[in-house]
This record gives C-alpha cells, sequence and structure tokens, in this order.
C-alpha cells in the first residue's frame, strides 16, 4: 500500500470564523466575548477560530495567554493566530500557530489596513463602556455574512445598521460605522477564508433545463436558473433564487432558515413556492400572476408574492 | 461515423415502437445501413410490428450473453435493403441486460459499419428505458397531445441528460427531436387535448413531427409492415416528412388542421 493510500497531504482552503482584537484590555474582550457568544451560543460552542492579532500586535503589555484562556473560556477554539509580524512579542507570547495576515489591499484585508491608519481613534475608543459590534455572524447567518465580506466597505455600511438592532447606539457611533472610519470594538467577529475567493461564494448556474423529476440545490449561496423548471422539478437553494425560464416545478429557498432569500421568476406557474418553509401551492398563487414575472418574499410572518 | 438514436418517452402505448419501425425503416430506404434493436426485453413487440417474429432464433440477451454472434442474431428485413432487426428475448427479463454487455454489442454493430442504430425503449424509467437511452447520440421523444405524456417526456429528458452515456462522460448533451404522435386535430380543437404549440412550449425541444392518429397505423401493424412504406396513410407521409427533417432537411409541419373531408369521405365516413 502506498503510504498516499493512508494519509494524504495536500493543500486546501477552508473559510473559519476569524476574532479580531482591537483591544488587548482583557475585562473589556471578555465583556464584548460574553455578549457576542450569549447572542448565538449554539452557534460559537466549539467553533474554530483564527484569532486576529494585527491590530494589538504593536501594543505593549498585552496579556496573550489570558487573552486566549478568555477566549477559550467562552467555548471558542483558537486554532491559530494572525499576525504582520512573527518575531513580535505578542508573537511569541501566545501559544498559537502563527500565520501572516496578508497585506493585499482585497476583501478582508482592506479592513486591517483601514482600522491600522486609525490606530488612535481606535486606542481612545477603548475605554468605551458600550462596545458596539459591527458584523452580523451572531445571528447565526453564515450565508449572509459571506456574502457580506464581498465588499468589506459595503460590509461595514450594512453592518452599522445592524448594530443599531443589538444596541441602541447613538447616530454618531452608526455615522462612524457606515464610513468605516471607526473602531469602538475591543473584538470583531467575520468570516473570513484564506482566500479571498472562497469569501465570494458564487451562485449556482444551471444552464439547461430543470426536467421533471431533477432536483437543483444551491447549498450556501444563489441559485439562477437559465432554463425552465418542468412541474414535477424542484429547485432548491440556501438563499434566493432566480429562474429566467418557465418555472412550472417547485421552488424552495431559505431552506436552511434564511428568511430573507427570495424567489424570482419570469413566469410564475410554479406548483409550490416556499421560503424558509413557509410555502402556498399553485392554488393559492392569485390568478392574475400566473404566467407573468413576479417575486416571492416573506416578511411579516406572511409569504407576499407581487408582480415584478 | 455510426449515430445511435434511442426512441423514447416514459409513457407506455404512445407509439415508441411504430416509430422505432418507420424511422429505421425510413433510414434505409434511403441508403443507410440501419438496425432496429428492441430493448423491450420480456415483452417483446417490434419483430410483430416489423413482421419478421417467426424469424427470430436468437435475441439481443443472447447476444449480450456472448451466446450468439451477431451475425447469427441480426435479421435481415426482407423487404427494404440495409435494413436489419435485433429483437429481443420474451422468455427474459431486463436484468439480464448489462451495460457492458450492451457496450459489446454498440462496438459490434459500429465496427459493422452500420449508420443508423435505433433504439426502440420499453415504457417507464427504469433499467430497461436507461439501459436503452445509455449510448444515445441522438432521441426521439416520442409524446403524445396529453398532460400525462408531456410530463413524462419531461422526466425522461432529464434521465437522458443526467444519466447517458453522453452526459456521464460530459460529451455534447443528447441530441433531442420532439416527435408527437397520435395527433388528433379535432380533439385540438374541442380542447380535449394539448395543441402542437403548448406541447413545443412545455418541453422546449426542436419538432421533428407531428404524426397524425391514423387507423392505418393498426393496420399496417397487423399486417407486419412499417407504416412509412404505405405512403397513402397520413401516418405514413408525416414519418417520411420526419426522416427529411432527421436528415437535416428543413420541411414546413403538416397534419396540424383538421383534414377538410371530401364529398365522399363525408358520404362514407
Ligand atoms: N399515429 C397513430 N395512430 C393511431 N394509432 C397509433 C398511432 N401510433 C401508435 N398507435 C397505436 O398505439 C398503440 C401503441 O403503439 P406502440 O406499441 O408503438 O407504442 P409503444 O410506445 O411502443 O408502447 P409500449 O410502451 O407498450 O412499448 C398501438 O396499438 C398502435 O397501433
Ligand atoms: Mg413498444
Amino acid at each position: 500500500m502506498s503510504s498516499n493510500s493512508v494519509v494524504e497531504l495536500k493543500g486546501s482552503m477552508y473559510t473559519f470564523l476569524s476574532l479580531k482584537l482591537h483591544s488587548g484590555d482583557l475585562s473589556a474582550v471578555n465583556e464584548a466575548l460574553a455578549e457576542k457568544v450569549q447572542q448565538a451560543p449554539g452557534f460559537f460552542s466549539n467553533t474554530p477560530i483564527v484569532v486576529d492579532l494585527t491590530a494589538i500586535e504593536d501594543k505593549p503589555d498585552v496579556d496573550a495567554k489570558g487573552l486566549l484562556a478568555a477566549i477559550r473560556d467562552h467555548k471558542l477554539v483558537p486554532i491559530v493566530a494572525s499576525v504582520h509580524n512573527r518575531d513580535g512579542d505578542l508573537a511569541r507570547d501566545i501559544d498559537l500557530p502563527l500565520v501572516e495576515a496578508r497585506d493585499r489591499n482585497t476583501g478582508n484585508d482592506t479592513k486591517p489596513a483601514a482600522q491600522a491608519s486609525k490606530k488612535t481613534s481606535t486606542e481612545s475608543a477603548e475605554s468605551a463602556s458600550d462596545p458596539v459590534f459591527d458584523d452580523d455572524v451572531a445571528s447565526g447567518d453564515q450565508t449572509q455574512n459571506t456574502g457580506a465580506s464581498v465588499d468589506s466597505s459595503k460590509e461595514s455600511a450594512e453592518t452599522g445598521d445592524g448594530a443599531a438592532d443589538n444596541n441602541a447606539g447613538s447616530d454618531a457611533d452608526r455615522e462612524q460605522s457606515a464610513t468605516g472610519s471607526h473602531s469602538m470594538d475591543p473584538i470583531d467577529l467575520a468570516m473570513s477564508g484564506a482566500e479571498v475567493e472562497y469569501v465570494v461564494k458564487r451562485p449556482k448556474l444551471v444552464t439547461r433545463p430543470v426536467r421533471s423529476g431533477q432536483q437543483v440545490y444551491a447549498r450556501d449561496t444563489d441559485l439562477v436558473v437559465l432554463g425552465q423548471i418542468g412541474a414535477g422539478a424542484e429547485i432548491i437553494a440556501d438563499n434566493n433564487i432566480h429562474v429566467y425560464g418557465p418555472l412550472r416545478g417547485r421552488a424552495l429557498c431559505g431552506v436552511t432558515g434564511n428568511s430573507e432569500a427570495r424567489i424570482f421568476c419570469q413566469s410564475l406557474e410554479a406548483e409550490l413556492v416556499s421560503v424558509a418553509g413557509n410555502f402556498k401551492v399553485l392554488e393559492e398563487i392569485p390568478e392574475h400572476l400566473h404566467g407573468k414575472p413576479a417575486q416571492i418574499w416573506f416578511s411579516d410572518d406572511k409569504l407576499h408574492i407581487e408582480p415584478l | 461515423m455510426t449515430k445511435t438514436i434511442v426512441v423514447t418517452s416514459g409513457k407506455g402505448g404512445v407509439g415508441k415502437t411504430t416509430t422505432s419501425a418507420s424511422i429505421a425503416t425510413g433510414l434505409a430506404s434511403r441508403g443507410f445501413k440501419t438496425v432496429v434493436i428492441d430493448f423491450d426485453v420480456g415483452l417483446r413487440n417490434l419483430d410483430l410490428i416489423m413482421g419478421c417474429e417467426r424469424r427470430v432464433v436468437y435475441d439481443l440477451v443472447n447476444l449480450v450473453n456472448q451466446e450468439a454472434s451477431l451475425h447469427q442474431t441480426l435479421i435481415k428485413d426482407k423487404r427494404v435493403e440495409n435494413l436489419y432487426i435485433l429483437p429481443a428475448s420474451q422468455t427474459r427479463d431486463k436484468d439480464a441486460l448489462t451495460i457492458e454487455g450492451i457496450a459489446r454489442v454498440m462496438h459490434k454493430l459500429k465496427k459493422s459499419e452500420f449508420d443508423y442504430i435505433i433504439c426502440d425503449s420499453p415504457a417507464g424509467i427504469e433499467k430497461g428505458a436507461k439501459m436503452a437511452l445509455y449510448f444515445a447520440d441522438e432521441a426521439i421523444i416520442t409524446t403524445n397531445p396529453e398532460v400525462s405524456s408531456v410530463r413524462d417526456s419531461d422526466r425522461i429528458l432529464g434521465i437522458l441528460q443526467s444519466e447517458s452515456r453522453r452526459a456521464k462522460m460530459n460529451d455534447d448533451p443528447v441530441k433531442e427531436h420532439l416527435l408527437i404522435t397520435r395527433y388528433n386535430p379535432g380533439r385540438v380543437q374541442e380542447g380535449q387535448m394539448l395543441s402542437v404549440d403548448d406541447i413545443v412550449e412545455l418541453l422546449a425541444i426542436p419538432l421533428l413531427g407531428i404524426i397524425p392518429e391514423s387507423p392505418t397505423v393498426l393496420d399496417s401493424s397487423n399486417a407486419g409492415k412499417p407504416v412509412i412504406l404505405d405512403q397513402t396513410s397520413l401516418a405514413g407521409q408525416a414519418y417520411s416528412d420526419a426522416i427529411d427533417r432527421l436528415l437535416g432537411e428543413s420541411k414546413p409541419h403538416r397534419f396540424m388542421e383538421i383534414e377538410k373531408k371530401g364529398f365522399l369521405k363525408r358520404l362514407f365516413g
């Protein structure tokens, strides 16, 4: 037996949650983590994370071991630390494998760069008693977050709004967050891939008709179908569904719970449409919409079907 | 280059065997060396329609199991030059077929320089139908103007594009042709049947032809003579048109309108 059939060594990419520390203050980090984790305990429990130290690695007197212990106390599992300088004090103190943060100005890397340049404001903000979180991972909705990471400036704009829900933060806070020019938070938790391409989950594109009896599933992403969906065919997506041919079969979007997912179609003749488990059958679809371009979404506990 | 064409439908009794017999006969009449294979193991039928049922010695299963040679198994048609029939077994079932076995048969046929291999599929979407379509380069989707038949055709199209050899090998997809059979314009007009436009819209594949519902089809079957050989029959003419289109000619579609009955026809029904 060749060694390759027993063990195989190869390069591969995974997406991990990254925890960025903006502050070295143990109690502030501890408090922020507690709040974050409490929003979705199941989601964070035993989740492997990359600890991003790039914002604090040059600060004096940071208790690396203490920070790591605090992270572990909250049931997160640090697996690697990301730093700019492998030989820095903090890098040497921390008991984790190190990876070097890239300085390319794309995707996730834009953010650290922007924050590094605002170092003074970061430091002055550290004492803020009420941390604002500028991400929406806590909703447990990975799909959305990976989508939002496509453009990090957009991400902070969107998440600025999200923060308002968690926290009655002042308008000024939000304003700042929207311009991406602040970092009030001791920590920042976001999905990040080893590579930017990995974070941008491409929609699943189907160019042929989906025939009766066939099933197509777009996992973690949008589904785009150019052909028709035959009666008795089923198309499923964790995110939105777009159909450019006649939709005659079943279309189910947001099947893993994303109730913000929508169905868009050119000709609505579907046997069944569903958003996050809320469905209607053809009989319940208003007659005047049959064969028309339409969108289907869920809000206020109701499935809405409207012309496009 | 040998072309393999499957005649399939999903639904039973829509006219696959009738079509296979006429398409094979039509191609052979135009000078192409053609074999038509009955894949309906256990429900042998094609030999009756081709009128060679009394000459069957060996069958497809014998050939697959290497119990007989190709030469021993092929039945040469007595009317049309270049036409051969490969009958099914009546005593075995579809489990007797294997992809490897059929691959061997196909290989032998190609080596014997056949231009066309026509595969008459059994009804359904089970093993027999999958075997019949596996090696197809093209498919004639035989559809009656009814909702259930159209639905089954859609289903078989999905299987064709996911389970054929071409799909599995990531080759160019199987070329699809729609053949609407047993078309009755009168009943379409009365709203009892789907129209040609409805069916083409629902299936969204190119239309090869429209074969009208015609009593001559049954007469021909009973006589063991493919209906395409009867050019006084509208169904026979429609199959000839379909052959022309299959060979790349573009011809306007006929038989979509209600036939205007002549005086004599009106008198005698
Ligand atoms: N154009 C037609 N007009 C009238 N009758 C037809 C026509 N085409 C087929 N039929 C009749 O329909 C019946 C079924 O035809 P055929 O055996 O060719 O169908 P099939 O699809 O091969 O059936 P199976 O699924 O059982 O193999 C036969 O009685 C045949 O004579
Ligand atoms: Mg048959």
